[in-house]
């Protein structure tokens, strides 16, 4: 009996001397901080799995638009469809599924987008025509009032080029810089 | 609570509350199922009903572009995208608030049963346990049987899983040395310098002696042979029609041909081009899994080892005085293509990437160049790859991962047929009859003024490309004088009249030259104290194409005839 | 001027195919003449994540709603109040932190972070994964009783649970321990989170989710309103290191205050099986057999590990493939050899960045070597499970008096409820002697 007891106690201070250095040595390796999903805009190809693969019903991602980087293009290829009727506002000539993007005449030749955040679904289809065509101004990001944090995240485990990864809570966007080529 | 026991004393009140329990239960689970479905009917019409309005939607869009002015259909257009458009929204809507009803639906009925079944419980009635020492001695032994069959279950799924194939993709880079490729036009990088030991040192093709095999190609081109391992390719043409070859490079067997059409090539008169030209100048590339060509009107095809064509891609007919000439180059799985036309003046040269696999442009440079008959080559300069074209008037070259343009210089004029090389740590082009430039290659942007070291006039080719070692750099013109100079003083050493004609470009194997005329004479040369004729051989046949050095062998493509030069089994160690 | 400009894209849209990930800034920055000011970037950087301090918040939930838990199963001994903290966890780390993160899948965040020095791990997931082990580790599984979401749901709907043979159950259980080994495996390769992938209950916490999840979820609740807590015993992987710690536990659960009667209703009353009866005396020769039999087992055990460790290691092909990396360098190289027509997402990504697939066959080359070494440890520990189950189902111990299975008593407190001597002892039934 005693023999049992000794070693089942002993067996107990073990592990809790084990637990006890793993703790400490999980604590040393620790971030004091939390990490958040986040899409690096410079590897992402706008293949558009963002839309389709967040566990939410309308996914965290949403696209940005930094204007720095903008060209104010007339014929802007991430607001117009690839063979658009005309070159007006008219919804049938957007590439927009939701109609986020809003052009406005700046002054001539220069037009304003700009995203109605509600409406976009990151989709990623003006991205891809920007990225194609244009200067690459809009980009997706994750929404961190939306994203759950999730520990693994659907996106980031359908991403074609690895754009997905985890960055500090403290900086949790990666944006466009207007001096990145 | 398990028991299967007998009935029990309920008090009145319980008996009064059990049926509203369950009918709270029954209500909580009816309108759980109604909402699921009703969730289910919102997914399927997301899913299949509204992808097919989509696809619809763009299909009228494109309707739309043939007839701009009918109104009805632009009516349709923008109603149908406005349904799309708000049906999204609402359907994502129903789908969120869905969630939460399902919810509390599940919440009340699971409260109702467990109400209910808290009111009828039973008072439990266990049996008491007699001997219970066989039984528990069964259980552990039946236990052990379970957990051993649970061992034989997972060892026997884990040696099937083994048994699947998968894809070994260590094996897959093709394991040719780099004597066994010459796989674009001059060989690799361009230089026309062969690595390639044991080459023939006698043949007659009169005799036939020294020769392995001669094949007719079915269609002239005076495009050059490439070789990769066991095949040999070229192409051919006709005004109609082009095509690439694949010969077995042991028994010279037309392994397969494939043809190469496409509407933007097709012309409403024959292509003028002229008859020095062809229609099949430019000399194919391959990778050694697969090989593109390109044609005189614009027509690239590419074909995988076997002869499968992967992909067609008509660039359009390029304005070109003599006929399209320039060759392919090739980076990793990028097929380069020096598309230069007209005159700088129409802005209509440009340099384009193809990708190998599918036949997409991958990036594409605007070049101020006009028209030339060079061809571009792909050499390491420094740590990194540098894609260097000869044009009228700029040298540039580009990033060839990108097209970047790295650097340019203005220093040619028109009419430009031999290619530029990279030797000796710089880069060497030739305007046809008037000059040498050596520039030196670190530079960036315009480097005009600065990175042009030097420039010689004596002795300069029109049509044949030069060759050097390193230190010594070879000129051939087309009527026969061979010129030689120093790279580093750029001084002119010997001059050398053979008094032949030569179209094809001259190439150093080893330490000696190989001149190929046109009358189909190989004049083989030493050059390291001046010129000494080592061997003439004769072939019989006009050339115009230069040769491959590969494998111990070389190819030599005659006007009507592919010929292998070399002995009976393959010479590589 | 219309047409030729829909022309010009419509020329223009095969170069879009290729959705080149770096976009060069072709068009210069336009120069505005009427004083136009360029609007800031979205102002997304006002949604920022939920605060860390709601985090730090979570962990003294976590670390009280353990406290409570223990003292409820240990002193107090009341199921009424167990089952009030369990629905408290159940709504607050299940639905209103949508269960992640949880000690269940901190498994994985810390085994990444062992093989992985670019991870960084937060401190809050380390102490999610080490809490509930310390206190288990003193007081028994008290995390599974009232604190667990998942553990929760399913003892909700445990309305009529049938007792599983006890063959059954140990063979199931191998199942939770191949789990955890797979899912270290695949946690440290950095190949996925597997045991995140399929938690069948996330998606309930969220109110939306992937359609198979859902039904896996509504699956296994089905299940368990006929099988108490079916994940718990047999797939949870953080179960069986808490059935391990837990048998070693200083305090544990008691059913009785003083003296057994033997009348089972502490057995007839847990719906997962876990009272185990007193033990008889062995038939004679029982002890010679079992011994014999030990040492056997014993004996075997190498082997067993080896075995299994060998074939965890030959595995390596088929595991591997979880990865993104081998996934990616098997497409690549299908389609370069021109066995598959097409492209794919992802390889057009790899083309475009011009890497070399050279590289990218080494660096799938190297990981498909960590799975063949963690092949071993996986199989070698799978191995080892098999042959210390048989083993203490070799062993028996002697039980006077119904008792709680120290391992597999998830401390809901059923049992304590029906015991007539604690009813007794709590003034709820009156002692009689004989008759009734």
């Amino acid at each position: 009996m005693t023999r049992r007891r000794f070693l089942r106690d002993s067996l107990w201070g073990t592990c809790l001397a084990g637990l006890g250095a793993a703790g400490g040595y999980f604590w040393g390796r620790s971030h004091k901080q939390d990490t958040v999903w986040q899409i690096d805009p410079y590897t992402c190809v706008a293949c558009g799995n963002c839309a389709t693969y967040c566990v939410l019903e309308e996914s965290a991602v949403k696209c940005v638009h930094n204007h720095a980087v903008c060209g104010y293009c007339r014929i802007c290829f991430g607001f117009f469809g690839p063979e658009p009727h005309d070159i007006t506002e008219a919804a049938e000539n957007q590439l927009c599924p939701t109609g986020a993007i809003n052009r406005k005449l700046i002054e001539d030749p220069y037009y304003e987008y700009t995203l109605d955040e509600k409406l976009c679904n990151g989709c990623g289809k003006c991205v891809k025509g920007c990225n194609a065509f244009g200067n690459g101004s809009l980009f997706l990001q994750v929404r961190h009032d939306r994203c759950k944090n999730c520990n693994d995240c659907s996106i980031a485990a359908a991403c074609p080029s690895g754009a997905f990864r985890r960055v500090p809570a403290d900086k949790p966007y990666i944006l466009k810089r207007a001096d990145h080529t | 609570m398990k028991s299967n026991s007998d009935n029990n004393t309920e008090s009145k009140s319980t008996s009064l509350r059990y049926p509203t329990a369950v009918r709270i239960a029954v209500v909580g689970g009816v309108f759980s199922v109604i909402v699921a479905a009703l969730l289910a009917v919102n997914y399927v019409q997301r899913t299949v009903f509204d992808e097919r309005r989509i696809a619809e939607l763009d299909r009228l869009k494109i309707e739309i572009l043939s007839r701009p002015n009918d109104e009805q259909l632009m009516g349709r257009i923008r109603q149908l995208d406005l349904e799309v458009r708000r049906d999204r929204i609402r359907r994502v809507d129903f789908s969120r608030k869905g969630g939460w009803l399902l919810a509390a639906g599940l919440v009340v009925m699971v409260v109702g049963i467990k109400w209910a079944d808290t009111l009828r419980r039973k008072l439990p009635h266990p049996e008491l346990r007699g001997d219970v020492r066989a039984e528990q001695v069964t259980e552990a032994t039946w236990a052990r049987r379970a957990v051993t069959a649970g061992l034989l279950l997972l060892g026997a799924s884990a040696l099937l899983l083994t048994l699947i194939p998968q894809v070994d993709f260590v094996k897959s880079s093709f394991e040719v040395g780099p004597d066994e490729v010459w796989p674009g036009f001059r060989g690799p990088g361009g230089v026309g310098v062969g690595v390639t030991t044991n080459v023939p040192v006698k043949w007659n093709g009169g005799t036939g002696e020294g020769i392995l095999w001669k094949k007719k190609v079915p269609l002239r081109g005076h495009n050059s042979p490439i070789a990769w391992g066991d095949r040999v390719f070229v192409s051919g043409a006709d005004a109609n029609e082009r095509q690439v070859y694949c010969f077995d490079a042991d028994s010279g067997d037309l392994l397969w041909r494939g043809g190469v059409e496409t509407e933007a090539g097709k012309t409403s008169e024959p292509l003028d081009v002229m008859e020095d030209t062809g229609f099949a100048a430019p000399t194919c590339v391959t990778d050694g899994k697969r090989v593109c060509a390109i044609f005189a009107n614009g027509d690239v095809g590419c074909f995988d080892y076997k002869g499968k064509q992967l992909w067609t891609r008509g660039l359009g007919v390029p304005e070109s005085a003599y006929g399209y000439a320039s060759s392919l180059a090739m980076y990793r799985n990028l097929v380069l293509i020096q598309y230069d036309q007209a005159t700088e003046e129409d802005e209509k040269s440009k340099m384009i990437a193809l990708n190998v696999l599918s036949g997409q442009t991958v990036w594409e440079t605007k070049r101020p160049v006009g028209g030339a008959w060079t061809s571009p080559i792909v050499d390491k300069v420094g740590g990194s790859e540098q894609l260097i074209t000869c044009g009228d008037p700029w040298v540039i070259a580009y990033n060839p991962a990108n097209g970047e343009e790295l650097w340019r210089a203005e220093c040619m004029g028109d009419d430009l047929a031999p290619s530029p090389i990279y030797a000796g740590g710089l880069v060497l082009a030739i305007e046809s009859n008037v000059k040498m430039v050596a520039i030196r290659p670190d530079g960036r942007g315009d480097v005009t003024k600065t990175h042009i070291l030097w420039m010689v006039e004596d002795g300069i080719p029109d049509i044949p490309s030069p060759v050097s070692n390193g230190e010594l750099v070879f000129l051939l013109t087309s009527d026969g004088t061979l010129t030689c100079y120093r790279l580093t003083d750029h001084a002119k050493l010997w001059e050398q009249d053979l008094g032949t004609g030569f179209n094809a470009s001259p190439t150093i194997v080893g330490n000696r030259l190989y001149l190929l005329s046109e009358k189909g004479v190989m004049i083989i040369a030493e050059f390291a104290e001046g010129y000494k004729e080592a061997a003439r051989y004769e072939l019989g046949e006009e050339c115009h194409a230069s040769p491959a050095f590969v494998s111990g062998r070389i190819y030599i493509r005659g006007l009507e005839n592919l010929y292998c030069i070399g002995s009976t089994a393959s010479q590589e160690p | 001027m219309m047409r030729s400009s829909h022309v010009t894209i419509a020329l223009l849209f095969p170069l879009m195919l290729t959705g080149i990930a770096s976009a060069a800034e072709r068009f210069p920055p336009p120069e505005f003449e009427t004083g136009y000011e360029l609007p800031p970037v979205t102002n997304i950087t006002q949604a920022v994540p939920r605060g860390d301090i709601y985090e730090y918040l979570d962990v003294a939930v976590l670390a009280a709603a353990l406290a409570l838990s223990s003292y409820l199963v240990l002193k107090k001994r009341s199921r009424r109040w167990i089952y009030t903290l369990m629905i408290f966890s159940l709504l607050y780390f299940g639905f209103w932190r949508k269960g992640c993160v949880c000690p269940i899948g901190a498994i994985q965040n810390v085994v990444l972070s062992i093989f992985d020095e670019t991870y960084a791990m937060p401190i809050t997931v380390t102490l999610f994964f080490v809490l509930p082990l310390v206190f288990t580790l003193f007081f028994g599984r008290t995390f599974c009783a009232a604190v667990c979401p998942l553990g929760a749901m399913q003892d909700l709907v445990a309305l009529r649970p049938i007792s599983i043979p006890a063959w059954l159950e140990a063979g199931l259980r191998l199942f939770a321990y191949v789990y955890l080994a797979a899912a270290v495996l695949f946690a440290a390769t950095g190949s996925a989170f597997i045991i995140c992938r399929y938690d069948p209950f996330v998606s309930f916490f969220r109110l939306s989710g992937w359609f198979n999840i859902l039904v896996l979820g509504a699956c296994i609740l089905l299940i368990g309103v006929f099988v108490g807590r079916p994940y718990c015993r047999f797939l949870c992987p953080y179960g069986v290191i808490l059935r391990q710690l837990s048998r070693l536990s200083k305090r544990r659960v008691t059913i009785t205050p003083d003296e057994c009667i033997k009348c089972r209703l502490c057995e007839d009353s847990c719906p997962f099986g876990a009272i185990r009866e007193p033990t008889a005396e062995w038939p004679a020769g029982h002890y010679v057999k079992s011994k014999k039999r030990l040492g056997l087992l014993i004996a075997i055990l190498p082997v067993l590990i080896f075995v299994f460790g060998w074939l965890g290691s030959e595995l390596k092909g088929i595991a591997s493939r979880a990865h993104s990396t081998v996934r990616l360098a098997d497409r690549v190289h299908l389609e370069d050899a021109g066995r598959v027509e097409g492209t794919t997402n992802a390889s057009d990504a790899f083309r475009a960045t011009g890497k070399d697939v050279e590289q990218l066959n080494a660096e799938a080359s190297g990981i498909i070597a960590q799975f063949g070494t963690g092949g071993w440890v996986f199989g070698g520990f799978v191995g080892l499970v098999i042959g210390l189950t048989l083993i203490s189902l070799t062993v028996q111990r002697k039980r006077t008096d119904y008792e709680a299975d120290r391992g597999s008593c998830l401390a809901c407190g059923r049992c304590f409820e029906y015991c007539p001597r604690e009813n007794v002892r709590l003034k709820r039934l009156k002692e009689t002697v004989g008759g009734d």
